[in-house]
């Protein structure tokens, strides 16, 4: 387990940790689960408990590590692929809101750890999160998908298709539509 | 009658029989689980899907058996009720987890002999 790794990343992402602060341990636990699954591994073992995906071994950590954590002293320097995946994070989750990364890590759990289906991945988060409004959860999920959705070659190949589908209605639209302003001017 | 039951029924005596309810049992290793992070009243409600008033019933009777202390935080600006565990609190879920656990195997060995 490597709480250097975790500083390395809490630096990337721009967070000030504050320790004693619920919403910034929350923060903590749902960014480095999240780039965990994107391949950031620190090596501390989650698991699904009331919270949604959570890693008793890294509170421990960063309680017993409290002013390194917070002053964010860390040895640990991201390569360049982690580095992007970093980056990617931040543009995602750039406001760090602890309730669209809780959403977002709860459904990755379900959808990308368990492999759930995506249907009965949101109805577990929908069962597990009651207190977030629809809305919230469809931003989580929806920025959970962005950052750790890979798409097999047959998704990319339905996904091509149903773009080149749409490419074909819009550019006949377009046709027909510049061939009535020229009908027009020819009148 | 097997030994081990025996010494179960023993190691029973020194359990806190207020905690064994499915609801309290519930709680306890939910809180257990989160350490010192401590866990919402929000969250307990719907992980465990409690009513409002069975909830707040046992964790006010854990709460007196100092097991389990609540305080107040801020979550996104909204003040939530949160739960944490105590030292008290641990070693004794982990005594009613240990016992759990032997309990369920006399019981597995039991059936197979029988």
């Amino acid at each position: 387990m490597s709480l250097d790794k975790v500083i390395a990343c809490l630096k990337g992402i721009g967070l000030k940790p504050n320790v004693d602060d619920f919403q910034n341990r929350l923060v903590i636990q749902k960014a480095i689960y999240l780039l965990k699954l994107k391949g950031i591994d620190p090596g501390f073992a989650y698991n699904l408990y009331v919270r949604g995906p959570y890693s008793p071994d890294l509170t421990k950590e960063v309680y017993g590590h409290k002013s390194t954590v917070e002053k964010l002293e860390t040895s640990s320097r991201l390569d360049n692929s982690e580095s992007k995946k970093v980056e990617e994070f931040k543009d995602i989750f750039s406001e760090l809101k602890p309730s669209i990364l809780e959403v977002a890590a709860t459904y990755s759990y379900f959808a990308f750890e368990q492999k759930q289906d995506p249907i009965t991945a949101l109805q577990n988060v929908k069962r597990m999160k009651t207190f977030y409004s629809e809305a919230q959860i469809a931003v989580g999920v929806s920025k959970a998908k962005e950052f750790l959705f890979r798409p097999s070659e047959k998704q990319l190949a339905d996904m091509k298709e149903e773009a080149r589908a749409w490419q074909d209605a819009s550019l006949k639209s377009m046709r027909a539509n510049s061939h009535e302003k020229k009908r027009g001017l020819d009148m | 009658m097997n030994s081990d039951f025996l010494s179960l029924i023993k190691e029973s005596e020194a359990l806190n029989s207020d905690v064994f309810s499915l609801i309290r049992l519930l709680l306890l290793s939910s809180i257990a689980s989160v350490g010192a992070d401590g866990v919402t009243y929000r969250e307990l409600k719907a992980a465990l899907r409690v009513s409002d008033g069975a909830l707040f019933t046992n964790l006010k009777s854990l709460e007196k058996t100092g097991y389990v202390i609540s305080e107040e935080i801020t979550l996104e600006g909204k003040k939530l009720q949160s739960y944490k565990i105590t030292q008290e609190g641990l070693i004794a879920w982990e005594r009613i987890r240990n016992w759990l656990k032997k309990f369920v195997e006399c019981g597995g060995k039991n059936n197979e002999s029988g």
